[in-house]
């Protein structure tokens, strides 16, 4: 017979569904299964989130091109535009006065035609409270932000005057479609249609008015206006891009992308430690297959073609089932993360899904194809001869191939080649260490059990020796076991390590009593009545910062579009004026990274910056401190100087230290700090952020009320939102953690099946031999214990390490010891493989002795 | 019963000066030498010998399943010193039929499930129906969807002999194989493989050290220190 068998794929397909009765190709489907499942869930997710955000980022900007200069845009460029595909949207942006009665407020005002807007919806209370809705406000009527309600007391209905207008106020804003001009403004906002501009008389010449162009339209039109965009940014026109100026991730959910993938991994390595296993028993069961259908006359490459089918409709099968799986858990994710997801993503694409059918294979292949190329080497006469077995591939080749696959994948998913190198290459290391320290500790135990008190009868001791002895006797299978428990440990106790400081994180980041007010515009004067007014109403608070504002007009003396990185040219901190403070110490939740503090320089020094302009007319340098992304981001570091023009004046500050902060802290952060003696000749004011309970109400009116010219900003609807994603984001969290211990209770699964039929054979002898079930029951419980024992304490090792590096490398937390994993992972590990090994072997001790000994010879 | 084939026919199964030997170290252990047979078309030919004589060795042998030290061996007419492993397997498939001791039905796989195995290999577009009429003829027709660890291991070997003629086998090898049974069951198996030797017109060699089973078959040989000298089956143990 040729290597063609007639009808082949139906043959295998009708051997693996006969298999499946058997233990090891469940293990095997279970683990293929959870790969992809995996792979494909994680991947659908990231791949939706990627595609959302970049449609997101059109929203936030309001279209796919945004135009903004101070005077009108004319026809050629209009037609320009929409001549390559784009359509258009006017706006118009301005601050003004707007008054009901006699009461007045400043207010940020923005005009929006018919065409508003190009992405999302806004969400507007029009009096039957709050909808979506798809447009600005018609004409003759204006939406009104709660603040500025609050402070002119309107409702919808109600009349305003803008300039020379009035108007009837038709909604309260909850949400704009495009936020994120909303907080540009200190000002609350007011929208109304630009069409009903020149009846308000604002737009006079000399008026502070911003014009805008939103454009929405396919990312190639975008592309190929590249050469125009260029021109207009020389010619002062502000661009903005979706493809440059896409938000990033939060830190939260960028730590969350990163756990997702770093889990996605962590399961696809433990399914494919499952496949191993499993694939060893596969492999050993079919020996007699393979030699009995030698005998029938099958040829090596006939055997090899029928197992190679067989396991690839396994692998197909367990592809469309995890790939379903994987669409349920994406959808589960996604649930989980409704506050988070920017918008509504886009449907699941197919790449993942194919990505999904290539990890099967991929970890089939890697995983359990040496090990199968056995089968082929199985010599027909084995049905005569039991003891023919083909010795099997070394384990170097085992873990090689595997090893090699897994790379792969990793570069695959990570799209870091380097990264997946570095990963693979101490993946290795870890696993040869393991391999000595492995045998180590074993034989270390078994010596331990070897010494417990030798008794008769059944107890505990004579169980433990007992079960040490099984161990010791079946040394390389007992070490393969180890190793892969320890693995399957140590992956489930680094995700959920990796969770719990995450989460720790995160609540440490915001406190119950994090601020949410700040008040600007406080005048030196008002200082100290506002600091005591603050002092009885709210325990937890900022100190108050004062802020000038400056904009940074050289760099190392020359322009700074010049000095900095190409891609940092349009940076809003060149752009705008800064606020600058400043501070005689590191202001808390800053972290000095590089140089040093000011307080390190002589007081006199610092007293003499700004005599010495005084004397020679020159401009001395300044010490200052800079906040590290924004000089990562400008390319700055320490001895680089910055020029500012503040007021009329320029200073020349030299950057004397980088600072870490966290952004997010709902503290005043401050890109540039100076030392005290510099600033406090320009005009100032003073900013703080403080905690209020959301019932206090009346110290709230009792600020506005006594500081009339300070800006209270409530952020506790921010501050919600923050906490919301993050209460998602750790359920997302958890639900991947879940996926990764399934995946590792399916190695422990693979594993004990695969060792069944030898247990039972050492089961059946021992019965022979006078053995108690009881006593049975005892040594194979002790055996699984001192197992599990072993390799929690291995995982302990190996986790530990492996999270500190990740840490320190990939998830920006501090490193630190976790004392309580040396203990509940050893206990842990003893009490899960102790339990589910006694379960699993259930079977094996209500067997006959003769039939147990049977088993192994006819399986 | 005579031997009744006469040398006219050319024989199924022919070896000349067949001998195996095995290294072990440094030392060399001959457990066939200089061996003579020819089995005809339809004979049931017996192989006696005491455990550890080499019965099992040179039923592997015969069967293509290993290669001699030496001399030479045709099977079907073709020479198998010319062929590889699997050139060997090629010759055996569909034409060869064996019966073991320890039965080696596949756990996993019922009785039906079983008998296919070989059928399936040879792509018989027939082969549930025909699986199905074997196991019927011995008996099992009632027991095809059960495990083998549901059978008795009679029955575990009637299926193994309905597996064994299900091609329409031009030769069957068994392997003592009433071994593993008690008298009185390993009596009905012997019963119904010469019933269906007889229906099929199958050859059978046969290696036994049950003299019961031996003296039914048309010829007996004994396998002494490594070669072959013939006795009459009716004189057998007698």
């Amino acid at each position: 017979m040729s290597g063609r068998i007639p009808g082949a794929m139906g043959l295998a397909w009708r051997g693996l569904r006969r298999d499946l009765r058997a233990g090891d190709v469940r293990a095997l489907f279970l683990a293929l299964v959870l790969a992809v499942a995996a792979a494909t869930m994680i991947g659908f997710f990231l791949d939706r989130l990627e595609r959302g955000l970049t449609r997101q980022a059109g929203q936030l900007l309001g279209g796919d091109l945004v135009l903004e200069q101070s005077r009108p845009f004319d026809a050629t460029l209009r037609a320009t535009l929409e001549e390559a595909g784009l359509v258009l949207s006017d706006q118009v942006d301005m601050v003004s006065m707007v008054s009901r009665g006699e009461a007045f407020q400043p207010a940020s005002l923005k005009a929006v035609d018919d065409v508003y807007p190009h992405y999302g919806v806004s969400r507007v209370d029009r009096g039957e409270g709050v909808e979506a809705v798809a447009s600005g406000p018609g004409r003759g009527r204006v939406w009104v932000a709660p603040r500025l309600a609050l402070l002119l007391d309107l409702a919808p209905g109600d009349r305003l005057r803008v300039g020379r207008a009035s108007f009837a106020v038709d909604g309260i804003i909850e949400r704009e479609a495009d936020p994120s001009a909303g907080f540009g403004s200190f000002n609350p906002r007011l929208m109304m249609h630009v069409d009903d501009l020149p009846a308000t008389g604002l737009v006079q010449p000399g008026s502070r008015i911003e014009y805008e162009i939103l454009a929405a339209g396919p990312a190639e039109a975008v592309a190929g206006l590249e050469p125009l965009l260029e021109r207009l940014r020389r010619e002062g026109v502000e661009v903005h891009d979706v493809r440059r100026d896409r938000p990033r991730l939060g830190s939260a959910l960028a730590r969350a992308d990163r756990y997702l993938s770093l889990a996605g991994l962590a399961a696809v390595l433990l399914a494919g430690v499952a496949v191993a296993m499993a694939t060893r028993r596969y492999v050993e069961r079919h020996l007699d297959t393979a030699a009995l259908l030698r005998c029938f006359g099958a040829g090596q490459q006939t055997l090899v073609r029928l197992f190679a089918l067989q396991l690839l409709w396994l692998a197909l099968a367990a592809s469309v089932l995890g790939a379903l799986l994987g669409l349920a858990g994406q959808a589960a994710l996604l649930a989980l993360l409704t506050t988070v997801m920017p918008v509504e993503l886009p449907p699941p694409g197919l790449i993942p899904l194919w990505l999904g059918v290539l990890t099967a294979l991929a970890v089939l292949g890697g995983f359990a194809g040496p090990t199968l190329l056995r089968l082929r080497r199985v010599s027909a006469l084995k049905v005569l001869r039991r003891e023919l077995d083909p010795l099997p591939p070394s384990a170097w080749l085992v873990v090689g191939v595997a090893a090699a696959v897994f790379g792969a994948l990793l570069w695959l998913y990570s799209g870091d080649p380097g990264l997946s190198l570095a990963l693979l290459v101490g993946g290795g290391l870890a696993l040869a260490a393991l391999w000595g320290l492995g045998g180590a500790l074993l034989a270390l135990l078994l010596r331990l059990c070897a010494r417990l008190p030798q008794r008769g009868g059944e107890g505990a001791w004579q169980a433990l020796r007992l079960g040490g002895r099984q161990l010791a006797r079946r040394r390389s299978t007992s070490l393969s076991q180890l190793l892969a428990f320890a693995v399957a440990f140590f992956a489930m106790a680094m995700i959920a390590l990796v969770r719990g400081d995450l989460l720790n994180a995160w609540q440490a980041q915001l406190p119950e009593d994090t601020p949410n007010h700040f008040a600007i515009n406080i005048q030196p004067g008002e200082r100290a009545a506002f600091e005591a007014a603050l002092a009885g109403a709210s325990e937890a608070r900022s100190a108050l910062y004062p802020m000038v504002r400056g904009r940074i007009t050289a760099i190392d003396g020359r322009p700074p579009r010049e000095a900095v990185p190409e891609e940092a040219r349009g940076d809003n901190a060149l752009r705008r004026e800064l606020n600058l403070t400043w501070r005689e110490t590191l202001p808390e939740g800053n972290r000095l990274v590089a140089g040093e503090w000011f307080a390190a320089r002589p007081p006199a020094a610092q007293r003499g910056w700004f005599s010495a302009v005084e004397a020679d007319g020159r401009t001395p340098l300044v010490p200052i401190s800079l906040e590290d992304g924004l000089a990562e981001r400008l390319g700055l570091a320490l001895g680089d100087t910055l020029t500012f023009s503040i007021g009329s004046d320029s200073i020349v500050g030299e950057v004397t230290s980088l600072r870490d902060l966290d952004w997010d802290s709902f503290r005043p952060n401050f890109y540039v700090i100076f030392p005290p003696g510099v600033l406090e000749r320009f005009g100032h004011s003073y900013i703080t952020a403080f905690h209020l309970d959301g019932s206090d109400r009346q110290t709230l009116r009792r600020l506005v009320r006594d500081f009339p010219a300070v800006t209270l900003l409530d952020v506790e609807a921010i501050l919600a939102r923050v906490r919301e994603v993050l209460t998602q984001v750790t359920r997302a969290v958890e639900l991947v953690l879940g996926f990764v211990l399934l995946a590792g209770i399916s190695v422990l699964y693979a594993a004990l099946t695969a060792s069944l039929p030898v247990r039972a054979h050492e089961a059946g002898l021992l019965r022979v031999f006078g053995a108690s079930n009881r006593l049975l029951s005892r040594v194979q419980g002790a055996e699984f214990a001192l197992l599990g024992l072993a390799s929690g304490l291995l995982a302990a090792l190996l986790a530990e390490l492996a999270v500190a590096g990740l840490y320190w490398s990939w998830l920006d937390l501090p490193p630190r010891v976790h004392w309580g994993l040396w203990a509940w992972l050893p206990l842990g590990g003893a009490l899960t493989v102790g339990v589910i090994g006694h379960l699993l072997s259930r079977g094996l001790r209500r067997q006959a002795p003769a039939a147990s000994l049977g088993l192994l010879g006819e399986t | 019963m005579s031997n009744s084939f006469s040398a006219d026919a050319s024989p199924i199964l022919h070896a000349a000066h067949l001998s195996k030997r095995v290294e072990s170290g440094e030392r060399s252990l001959t457990i066939l030498s200089d061996l003579d047979l020819s089995v005809f078309p339809g004979e049931s030919v017996a192989i006696l010998g005491q455990s550890g004589a080499g019965k099992s060795t040179l039923l592997g042998l015969l069967a293509g399943l290993d290669a001699p030290s030496g001399g030479e061996l045709r099977l079907f007419g073709a020479s198998l010193a010319a062929l590889d492993e699997d050139g060997r397997a090629r010759l055996r498939a569909g034409r060869v039929g064996f019966v073991f001791q320890n039965f080696q039905l596949l756990p996993t796989l019922t009785a039906l499930e079983n008998v296919l195995l070989p059928l399936e290999l040879t792509g018989d577009g027939e082969a549930p129906a025909r699986a199905r009429e074997w196991l019927e003829r011995v008996g099992l027709g009632e027991r095809l969807d059960h495990l083998p660890k549901q059978l008795s291991g009679g029955e575990q070997q009637r299926v193994a002999l309905a597996r064994a003629f299900v091609t329409g086998a031009e030769l069957v090898f068994a392997d003592e194989p009433t071994g593993n049974l008690d008298p009185a069951t390993g009596e009905r198996i012997i019963d119904t493989l010469f019933a269906l030797n007889r229906e099929a017109g199958t050859t059978l060699v046969l290696v036994t050290h049950d003299q019961a089973l031996a003296r039914r078959c048309d010829r007996c040989l004994h396998l002494v220190a490594g070669r072959l000298t013939e006795s009459d089956p009716a004189e057998v143990g007698a």
